[in-house]
């Protein structure tokens, strides 16, 4: 990396480290045997419709994030997570609990399992609870789907068999969050910690186990133009496609509390993604993919001001329509959806670039 | 290529110039967007993003990228400015970020330097960077900046303005950003040559008129305010989807308007007039105002000429500190000495009528004064008491800003133009002896003036006007026996004529500084002409200077530069021994007193000190020694 990116990177680090502040420390206590949140939702399982629970298990969080590299600029799901490290035992009655929500529901299931950090971290979930949680899924035959979250550095070929045998012929796919294809973005916007090379050696590792690849592309970090964040996001989305990623998970930035991202948004330093720009590249994605992977995007607080939004007008009909598109994998929803605020956000694209002043 | 030169003529640190880009020549100041082109509007795009709108060159900003090899550089065009890449909202993350951006630009302009060469990039400038970091930029050999407005009128765009003040004079200065119309002339003024009106489409996106001082959101089929541009015409009988074009193509008449009005201010020496009448655009108009006004008060006042329009509009507040105004307190209150044997100082209202000798209440007063002390009327210090100038001698009302200035005449003063006019008499009255006997011939505002200075005069103090106006018949006549008492109090009694001497001296003093007055007018001078034509100054035989009424301002012969040479003000010092042609260029100067404003009347040297030439400066002093082109120095005489 050039020498000027890297300082730039170092003083990054360093802010995205202070906007973190104490907010780690001060987590609520949190019952550790209940999940931080579970919620089910109608999902496309396989090639038939079926339902999809999302668990997110309360841990310590994310190492990257507990660490002096600060973590993400954007990201403090760990908030969510608890200050003690919960058992074994514990976790896996978080487990138990949230799989009560699919008790009445037909196959097929779909299980997503979030931490907040990586469920593949050893020192995040014990190697006992996760074989556990895993064996717990396996006894259940309802569930043909099975995702599961974690940074590229704790996929290993080990792991990954252990879970293949569990999981039998299942459909396993990793959640990793490629956020960027370039590794500029990903280190200096985004502060990931690790580069393209990781992510595709895991993705290999992964193949080599016939488990499955959901990139998690991010729309918008900070320091980057509205157009340089959508063109960004497209780079990114075909390089997934070349490398054989199975689903595109676009996620537009929302302003979480202590991040960077909330403290340059607070100073009128940063204005989340417009909804056209992730129908924007919806669209494309969906054309590049050209039915090879399945591309889903559920923004975060979409039309709200912390989230992806428009003018305010048109922003619920455009988030149930990436909703829609995310169910059916049809791209014909997101056409001809239009709205006066349009042409500002052409103008965003355009006079941002230039400028490089902050439209919000 | 991009060149940029700096044009003949000035109005605050506004200038005129040229941009040219291979053929191309667009005349500055210029305004630029992405979505029409011409002549006076120069287009821009991001490399590789953006088609040019045309064949004439443009600027191209260079996005981020991750790689620098990915930059397109192929796509730049052989004549196209190049705005350097940095990364949105980074200068904002810590106090040290700015230093990034540079580092950043300066990386890639390493990298890219092979096929574009430094001199056709613009550097970008973080408004939150520190002002030292500016003048480190000449390293990059980039021939302009583009500094950055979020239009919100705050401190930022108040820091990208006080950065602007802080940049090489003969750099380009780019303004980007939210920039509403009415902050062309403020721009303009501080000395943007190129002004970015992408906000006019931001703005018609949002269903929004602009106007020259604010802005106007249309629905059809509801009212609206008339306009007459062609666009409008459209109007009424427009459709929902026409309303785009149409409103764009109003707020660009809008900026055109607003940018040909602001030149036009320019050259008729009343941009600084146009500035403070945008003050009530808006409460943050007016605060950015007056900060730059406060804040940058030297930037400003070195690039203001001391000479101007026959009348000076000196309306509010925000024209109290003008600097055409403040300098010409500060030069009373530092250069004026006061005259010998000046027993009587007499306080004076001014006059609408300007200079104040060609006012009926003047003419008045004089004829008093001519009557009471007939033959002895140079034994007294006139003194006209006036806002925001504080006070005039006599000697210097038809010096420029003192003959030309025009105020509103409704006597009514606010505690800011008092305390202006107390401040400068307490001054002034300390440079006469304590034995002269000051007599306030002033009613009403002025009156205020001197009530609020009489605890710090050490004069007697007469008030001759003690009700009603200093032109009353009771007035006059308390005033003629006031003057007719001192004489015999002060037992005055005859004594040379001196008016002629005091104007001559009191005129070098303020245009040379301290002392000018008794080198060029010595007791031996001798002197001829009238006050209100031109009054000829010789000493030993040779003319030394010429009075010229109409300006107020002294001119120089060879000889009198030779006079006030070992002063060592007002000089230029030429790199050539000897001076070619009627003009001298910013390019043969090696030196030159900073002290120079555009329109004083200088000194050329050669290096070896010798006198070679007598003229009036084109420019400041700082931009004769920084500037490669442009004409330094109007000759009057020279050495044959």
């Amino acid at each position: 990396m050039e020498e000027s990116l890297s300082r730039i990177n170092e003083v990054i680090r360093q802010a995205t480290f202070q906007a973190r502040g104490s907010s780690l420390k001060q987590r609520k206590k949190r019952d550790p045997t209940r999940p931080s949140a579970r919620w089910t939702a109608s999902a496309r399982v396989g090639r038939e419709q079926g339902t999809a629970l999302a668990i997110v298990l309360s841990t310590i969080g994310c190492a990257h994030a507990r660490s002096d590299s600060g973590g993400c600029t954007m990201c403090s799901y760990l908030l969510d997570g608890v200050q003690e490290m919960p058992t074994s035992d514990q976790i896996v009655a978080q487990f138990k609990f949230a799989m009560k929500e699919l008790e009445m529901k037909r196959a097929p299931l779909s299980v997503k399992i979030y931490t907040s950090g990586s469920f593949l971290d050893n020192e995040e979930i014990p190697m006992e609870a996760r074989s556990e949680i895993l064996r717990l899924i396996a006894e259940d035959e309802r569930i043909r789907e099975v995702i599961l979250e974690s940074r590229p550095e704790y996929v290993s070929n080990s792991i990954l068999s252990s879970i293949r045998e569990l999981l039998g012929d299942r459909t396993i796919e990793i959640g990793m969050g490629l956020e960027s294809v370039s590794d500029t973005v990903r280190t200096i916007c985004i502060n990931k910690n690790f580069d393209l090379l990781m992510f595709k050696d895991a993705l290999k590792t992964a193949k080599n186990y016939n488990i499955g690849m959901r990139a998690y592309v991010l729309l918008k970090p900070p320091l980057l133009t509205e157009r340089d964040a959508l063109l960004d996001a497209i780079a990114t989305i075909q390089e997934a496609r070349r490398l054989g990623v199975t689903t595109i998970s676009l996620n537009p930035v929302n302003v979480q509390k202590d991040t960077l991202v909330e403290k340059l948004w607070t100073r009128g330093n940063y204005r989340p993604p417009w909804l056209w720009s992730v129908v924007e590249v919806l669209r494309e994605a969906s054309s590049i993919s050209d039915g090879w992977m399945k591309i889903v995007c559920d923004p975060v607080a979409g039309g709200k001001r912390r989230g992806a939004h428009n003018c305010g007008k048109c922003d619920t009909n455009i988030v149930e329509a990436i909703r829609q598109f995310s169910l059916s994998q049809n791209p014909t929803v997101l056409e001809h959806l239009t709205c006066d605020c349009i042409s500002q956000w052409e103008h965003t694209l355009n006079h941002e670039d230039f400028s490089l002043v902050v439209h919000r | 290529m991009a060149e940029f030169r700096i044009g003949r003529g000035h109005d605050g640190p506004a200038r005129v110039g040229e941009y040219i880009l291979g053929s191309t020549t667009f005349a500055t100041p210029l305004l630029t967007s992405s979505f029409t082109s011409s002549d006076s509007i120069i287009a821009y795009g991001a490399i590789g993003r953006d088609e040019p709108l045309s064949e004439k060159p443009m600027l191209v900003s260079l996005p981020f990228v991750s790689q620098l090899d990915e930059i397109s550089l192929p796509k730049i065009r052989d004549n196209d400015s190049v705005i350097l890449p940095s990364l949105i909202s980074l200068a904002t993350i810590s106090p040290d970020a700015s230093e990034l951006v540079f580092a950043y630009q300066q990386e890639v302009l390493s990298r890219i330097t092979p096929s574009i060469d430094p001199s056709r990039t613009i550097i970008r400038i973080p408004s939150v960077a520190k002002p030292e970091s500016i003048v480190k930029l000449t390293e990059f050999g980039s021939h302009g900046a583009a500094f950055s407005f979020d239009g919100q009128l705050g401190p930022r765009d108040f820091g990208a303005i006080n950065l602007r003040s802080h940049l090489p004079l003969f750099m380009m200065t780019l303004a980007v950003g939210r920039i509403e119309p009415g902050l062309i002339p403020l721009l303009h003024y501080t000395g943007f040559d190129i002004i970015d009106i992408g906000y006019s489409q931001d703005a018609a996106a949002n269903g929004v008129r602009l106007w020259k001082n604010g802005a106007e959101k249309i629905e059809l089929g509801t009212g609206y305010r008339f306009c007459s541009c062609p666009a409008c015409a459209k109007l009424d009988t427009a459709k929902q989807e026409d309303l785009l074009n149409i409103l764009l193509e109003h707020n660009l008449n809008i900026y055109k308007t607003i940018i040909s009005e602001s030149k036009e201010a320019m050259r008729s020496g009343r941009l600084r007039w146009l500035v403070e009448s945008t003050t009530h655009n808006s409460p943050a108009h007016a605060s950015l105002v007056r900060l730059v006004n406060r804040e940058l008060y030297p930037f400003i006042e070195e690039f203001s000429p001391t000479t101007g329009p026959d009348a000076l509009p000196v309306i509010g507040s925000e024209s109290y500190n003008a600097p055409v105004v403040r300098r010409f307190r500060d030069y009373v209150a530092s250069r004026y000495s006061a005259p010998d044997n000046k027993p009587i100082i007499l306080l004076l209202p001014c006059s609408a009528r300007k200079p104040y000798s060609d006012s009926k209440s003047h003419k008045r007063f004089n004829a008093v004064i001519e009557s009471a002390l007939s033959g002895m009327e140079s034994r007294v210090a006139q003194v006209i008491l006036t806002s925001p100038l504080g006070l005039v001698p006599r000697e210097l009302e038809r010096i420029y800003p003192a003959g030309q200035y025009d105020i509103p005449v409704t006597g009514d003063w606010d505690t800011e133009e008092i305390a202006i006019g107390a401040n400068a008499l307490v001054n002034h009255l300390k440079k006469f002896s304590n034995s002269s006997v000051v007599i306030a011939h002033v009613s009403g505002g002025y009156l205020d003036i001197v009530r609020a200075a009489e605890s710090k005069i050490e004069q007697s103090l007469i008030y001759t006007t003690p009700e009603g106006r200093a032109t009353s018949r009771e007035s006059l006549d308390a005033l003629e026996e006031s003057l007719l008492d001192l004489k015999e109090i002060l037992s005055i009694s005859g004594g040379p004529r001196t008016e002629l001497e005091g104007i001559v001296s009191a005129t070098a003093d303020y245009q040379f500084g301290k002392g000018a007055g008794k080198v060029l007018v010595p007791e031996h001078a001798k002197l001829k002409g009238k006050p209100y034509r031109l009054i000829l100054c010789t000493v030993d035989g040779e003319q030394v200077c010429s009075y010229v009424a109409e300006s107020g301002t002294l001119s120089l012969t060879l000889v009198g530069g030779r006079l006030l040479a070992p002063l060592k003000r007002y000089w230029v010092r030429l790199e050539a021994q000897n001076v070619k042609g009627g003009s001298i260029f910013a390019v043969g100067v090696q030196e030159a007193d900073y002290m120079i404003r555009p329109g004083d009347e200088v000194i050329v040297i050669n290096g070896s000190d010798d006198v070679i030439a007598v003229g009036r400066s084109e420019m400041s002093g700082r931009e004769m020694c920084e500037l490669k082109r442009g004409r330094a120095v109007t000759i009057r005489h020279k050495k044959e």
